[in-house]
């Protein structure tokens, strides 16, 4: 079935977390505040055979085997908006924004066959889609492809990346890669500092240095809103460890 | 006399302030003593420097700092050790408080010997002896944490709540 679809510039999907690629999350450092995501995928999913492609499938300590898609995160809480949407709803980095936010509405996390389900707007979303807008997905492929592709390109480039960090997780921190596995749904997030260690990143301390006053300016953000107390708990601990790096 | 943080009951001096300084540690065990103890005494260029050569580019210097700000610790207690040459084996359980929850911490960690030094190769969760470091204290008793505070009114109430 076709289906339609038209930006309207509602600004609705800049709010809350942002999964970045290295490549953007590297670009950005001194602009979101920034961790990774590890999110389970069980062996049965649609998504298994993907996920164990563009992330790391690990055998947990009750020996069952899953897929993990790591993804470095701009930890934005979802009343937050971006830091770089503009007034008029407009983004104020359009013409070198992160490949997610070029390539919505589609997600080449999972495989493009199954991209019309993502295709529905959220509640308050102005996403148009009645047959007005233009058909952007038809028989199980996208239309205009070019911002999907270089997503998905980014994604298969830093799997070596996110391979060493899996094997560094799985060595040094045994627990934390077991605390996956009763994650059915959501997900589990890490610090930057343990990333730049575990690939023994030359650019550790610039990046801790522009990442930094980030991280104080959310803890500051959220210091007086209950609500948002673990995104506040963990801007302060990385805030500690940045400005270690940074020395 | 500052008794050792590492639970030995010997003065500092005597124990782990000479191998944090940089002395020999002259057996495996006394390497996790001091590698505990620095942590305590926020020293982390020995707990660095006491890493095997083919990890020490993996030890996450910012993220130990951070934990041994944030953590009180509040004991060391060594399971076993074995040594045979050049390569040991320590198991032990740290205790430590942090986000006001009391957390018991076992673990086996592996250590070789270069050059006539310890160090540490490598280390896995040993949660079967977590129950060991525990000292028996009843209810009504003061806290082992020295707070003061009746234990049932602090970390056996913590302990309870986790």
């Amino acid at each position: 079935m076709a289906k339609h679809f038209q930006c309207t510039a509602c600004g609705k999907c800049c709010y809350g977390q942002l999964p970045l690629t290295w490549k953007d999350a590297f670009a950005n450092v001194g602009r979101f505040p920034l961790c990774f995501a590890w999110t389970p995928v069980q062996k049965g999913s649609k998504d298994f055979a993907l996920a164990s492609k563009i992330g790391a499938t690990v055998t947990l300590p009750n020996r069952l085997e899953i897929a993990i898609l790591i993804m470095p995160l701009a930890y934005i809480p979802s009343s937050y908006p971006c830091p770089a949407l503009g007034e008029n709803n407009l983004c104020k980095i359009h013409d070198n924004k992160p490949s997610r936010c070029k390539a919505m509405p589609f997600y080449p996390y999972r495989e493009e066959k199954f991209q019309a389900e993502l295709l529905v707007p959220k509640k308050d979303w102005g996403c148009d889609t009645s047959s007005n807008a233009p058909i952007i997905f038809q028989e199980g492929k996208i239309m205009s492809r070019k911002d999907f592709d270089q997503e998905r390109e980014e994604l298969l480039e830093q799997v070596p990346l996110l391979k060493r960090y899996t094997e560094y997780m799985q060595k040094y921190s045994y627990s934390f890669v077991g605390s996956l596995r009763g994650k059915i749904k959501g997900s589990v997030v890490t610090s930057l500092s343990s990333f730049l260690t575990a690939t023994k990143s030359p650019h550790a301390k610039e990046i801790a240095q522009q990442q930094l006053p980030i991280l104080h300016e959310y803890a500051a953000k959220t210091a007086e809103d209950i609500k948002w107390s673990d995104f506040h708990k963990n801007y302060v601990i990385w805030a500690k460890e940045m400005s270690y790096l940074a020395r | 006399m500052q008794t050792c943080p590492c639970c030995s009951n010997q003065p500092f001096s005597n124990c782990c302030q000479p191998i944090i300084a940089g002395e020999i540690a002259p057996t495996a065990e006394a390497l996790v003593r001091s590698r505990y103890a620095a942590f305590v005494v926020r020293d982390l260029d020995h707990v660095q420097h006491t890493h095997a050569p083919e990890i020490s580019d993996d030890f996450n210097r910012a993220e130990a700092e951070r934990l041994a700000e944030e953590c009180e610790w509040l004991g060391l207690h060594i399971h076993s050790a074995k040594e045979l040459h050049d390569q040991a084996e320590v198991a032990f359980v740290v205790k430590f408080r942090r986000d006001q929850k009391v957390i018991s911490k076992g673990a086996i960690s592996k250590f070789r010997k270069y050059d006539g030094h310890w160090l540490f190769v490598s280390s896995k969760p040993a949660p079967q002896i977590e129950h060991l470091g525990r000292q028996k204290v009843g209810r009504n008793e003061a806290c082992h944490c020295n707070s003061g505070r009746k234990f049932k009114k602090c970390c056996g109430n913590l302990a309870e709540a986790r």
